[in-house]
């Protein structure tokens, strides 16, 4: 009968111990991001840890699978996964994470992504637009709600402008090009390929490659704080990988792979090589949550609340969860690289 | 002609762009041809080309390939600036069902059979003939097809919506009211149940209502819809309207039918929405209202001579409805009053009118993974199948004449679904039924079915 007590005592024990372990390893780790063009490969930092498969090779020996899912709806495609709670980790814009956060999302920011997101303006034409001030009274097409979205605004306060100066058409993708070429829509913001103006049916009329970083879009790495609350330490890690590939990406020597790696979502290299040409890497790719990036986006939060996009500010400081990337930089030995 | 020029044009680009391409591909297989270097004549003959040639380029080559893009984005453009139903865009989306039923217990006579069925069939095209691209007042159609039964067989194909809808009001932006126009062949609005499509609904059988008081049938009229006052949640692309109307005039003769009266008859239905963001626990709230006035031919023989006047019916509907992820319930209540002739002899003939009535209440539970309007996703090379589990129970209840007692019709169903993508789904349901009207007939069958939608 002892030994009957002593077997169940240990087992007991020995299941409760695996079960504790269980606990603190997720079995996959669901991470989302914003697709590109039809194509299954992710863009920017998120496109590095893919291609150089980062997120495997932190975790191949603790069994946990990695689960990339790329959505095509951009930004609010993710905001509605995060919602469903199919999501841990989250690669978003910087627009929609804000308006995600204020509509009662339970996300952490726990790092910075590419800094420089350059946007473009091009118009048809005979729109006769050559300057931002040509904007006004004209039809802008802008996928409302995403990060062009904010820049747009951005750039019109440039010039003294406001979005009542202007016509927004919220069209997205294949159907602002279209809108553009028939001649619907006088101009657009979108992204460095810019196949229209190679077509010579539209011209380029202002980019922000030049502009401070401010003016240009921010992406931004979220974990849902169940998964943070739950898992810290794997949490540390998928930043830890994140921090890898964007170190790899802010050298010059490796521009042209970083080409390569972008070109597999379907952008040009001549437009890549274009939005890239002059670019501080090590500023674009700086994932550290730094006073610049909680004043930007504190920024963004009043601009949301000022335009109605949210009802409600929240406090930056506290979403902002410096603790992980803290850690990890400095287990990668990088804590001063980007200071 | 000019067209067949432009084509031509087009073609032969084509050819010269392919040549290049070929010669560069060529002359590219045993040497790197940089700018200013000599392709050697050994290469050249390989390619077929006798005479020293420039070297192409990237620049060439990229100005070769920009050139066939104009070209064919302009020979694109006159397409759909010049024929209508182009290379628009075209949705074709259906459903097909294929069921089993087994009776399993019953006092009717003879006992019914167990029996396969390939249940319905819909096919649903949906296209857009003008595309405003600067305000969104498109001119769409929509054309839907599917099989009708007969008694115990599917015979034949009709057409049930077939319709054009024009966009009144600028539908590009979300944050203001739509308003449309429908004109053709379309569903009545009215109800809850009648106005949404088979694959959104748990049930396999409709409530007994809608089809007993001749709701969901389609009919031929001009419908205006709209709404008011939607909240945008650009962060989750969510709008929702805090209020939804639509009236219409129709026939009142059902479908692919040709007026049989000079009367009209109007319906309308109101839903208000819970004006709320996509993270509110309210979020897919909403009460509906309907009304129907129509006027029917109604007869009545008497001995070899038939009677016929001209009857109203007159429909009243209520529902409310809570969708939301993972609990949810529908309500609707649905009340008409109909005229009809009674009497004996041409003397004493009347027109009395019959009260009737049905409910019906849905609740359901939706667990495992959820499928997401937004989520389309990219980067997994297999398709996209997210599993939900979805159990259900439905009270079903009709009065077919309030006057006469012991006449009305309970159903309850338990049910299970699993759906396979948005619209497809196995469903298992279990009807538990007491026809009072029937002999009193009490028969309990169990039903699967296989719905797939594309």
């Amino acid at each position: 009968m002892k030994k009957w007590i002593r077997f169940l005592t240990i087992a007991g024990l020995v299941s409760m111990t695996v079960a504790a372990q269980a606990a603190n390893k997720p079995a996959v780790i669901r991470v989302g991001a914003v697709g590109s063009s039809g194509k299954p490969f992710a863009g920017g930092i998120n496109g590095i840890v893919q291609d150089q498969g980062l997120l495997q090779q932190e975790f191949k020996n603790d069994g946990i699978q990695i689960q990339l899912t790329l959505y095509k709806g951009a930004g609010p495609a993710v905001n509605e996964a995060l919602a469903a709670g199919k999501l841990d980790i989250a690669s978003i814009g910087d627009l929609p994470c804000v308006i995600g956060r204020a509509g009662g999302l339970k996300t952490r920011y726990i790092l910075g992504r590419d800094n420089g997101v350059n946007s473009y303006i091009i118009a048809a034409p005979q729109a006769n637009i050559h300057s931002l001030r040509d904007l006004k009274g004209k039809r802008i097409s802008v996928s409302k709600g995403t990060k062009t979205h904010l820049t747009l605004n951005r750039l019109l306060a440039q010039v003294g402008l406001t979005e009542r100066d202007v016509k927004l058409v919220n069209l997205s993708g294949a159907d602002a090009s279209a809108a553009l070429a028939t001649g619907s829509v006088d101009a657009i913001i979108g992204g460095a390929d810019r196949p229209l103006v190679q077509q010579g049916l539209a011209v380029d009329v202002y980019d922000t490659r030049k502009d401070p970083i401010q003016n240009k879009g921010r992406g931004a790495l979220l974990v849902t704080e169940e998964f943070a609350k739950k898992y810290p330490d794997i949490v540390k890690r998928v930043v830890k990988a994140h921090i890898r590939a964007a170190y790899w990406a802010s050298q010059e020597k490796n521009k042209e792979a970083l080409y390569a790696v972008e070109t597999k979502t379907g952008s040009s290299r001549q437009s890549l090589v274009v939005d890239l040409a002059g670019q501080n890497l090590k500023e674009k790719y700086n994932p550290t949550l730094n006073a610049s990036s909680v004043a930007s986006f504190k920024d963004i939060v009043d601009f949301a609340f000022r335009s109605k996009l949210i009802r409600q500010k929240f406090d930056v400081d506290q979403w902002f969860d410096k603790s992980y990337s803290e850690v990890a930089l400095k287990e990668l030995g990088l804590e001063n690289y980007w200071k | 002609m000019s067209k067949l020029k432009f084509t031509l044009l087009f073609l032969g680009s084509l050819m010269i762009g392919n040549a290049s391409l070929q010669a560069a591909e060529n002359s590219n297989t045993e040497t790197q041809v940089t700018k200013g270097e000599e392709v050697s004549t050994e290469n050249a003959s390989s390619a077929g080309v006798t005479e020293p040639q420039q070297p192409i380029t990237r620049e060439d080559f990229e100005g070769v390939r920009n050139e066939i893009a104009v070209l064919k984005d302009a020979y694109d453009r006159t397409l759909a600036n010049n024929i209508a139903n182009s290379q628009r865009s075209l949705k074709i989306s259906g459903t097909l069902s294929s069921s089993y039923s087994i009776p399993t217990s019953s006092n009717a006579s003879p006992d019914p059979i167990p029996t396969f069925s390939g249940g319905s069939a819909t096919l649903s095209f949906k296209g857009n003939l003008k595309k405003d691209y600067a305000e969104g007042r498109n001119l769409d159609y929509v054309l839907s097809l599917a099989t009708t039964t007969s008694g115990t067989v599917t015979n034949y194909v009709q057409p049930t919506d077939a319709y054009l809808q024009y966009s009144i009001f600028p539908s590009l932006d979300n944050e203001k009211p739509l308003f449309y126009v429908q004109f053709g062949q379309q569903k009545k609005p009215f109800g809850l149940e009648a106005t949404t499509n088979d694959d959104k609904k748990p049930t396999i059988n409709s409530a007994t209502f809608v089809s007993k008081l001749n709701v969901s049938k389609r009919d031929i009229g001009i419908l205006l819809r709209g709404d008011i006052s939607p909240t945008l949640d650009l962060g989750f692309n969510y709008r929702i309207p805090l209020i939804e109307y639509s009236i219409g005039i129709f026939n009142g003769s059902g479908p692919n039918a040709l007026d049989t009266n000079k009367q009209k008859d109007i319906g309308g239905r109101i839903i208000i929405n819970a004006p709320v963001d996509y993270n509110s626990s309210y979020r897919g709230l909403s009460l509906g209202g309907s009304f129907y006035r129509g006027k029917d031919d109604i007869s009545k023989t008497i001995g070899t001579s038939t009677i016929k006047d001209i009857g109203s019916r007159n429909l009243y509907g209520v529902d409310l409805a809570y969708v939301a992820t993972p609990i949810g319930f529908t309500a609707e209540y649905a009340s008409q009053e109909s005229q009809y002739l009674s009497g004996t002899t041409k003397a004493n003939i009347v027109k009395p009118t019959r009260k009737s009535d049905g409910y019906t209440l849905t609740v359901f539970y939706n667990f495992g993974d959820q499928f997401l309007k937004n989520a389309r996703v990219e980067s997994r090379q297999d398709d996209y199948w997210p599993t939900t589990y979805q159990p259900f129970v439905r009270f079903d209840h009709y009065d077919p004449d309030k006057a006469v007692s012991g006449d009305d019709t309970s159903i309850v169903t338990y049910g299970f679904n699993v759906f396979f993508a948005e619209t497809t789904k196995l469903q298992f349901n279990y009807n538990v039924r007491h026809e009072r009207s029937n002999s009193d007939l009490h028969q309990n069958d169990f039903v699967a079915q296989f719905q797939y939608g594309f």
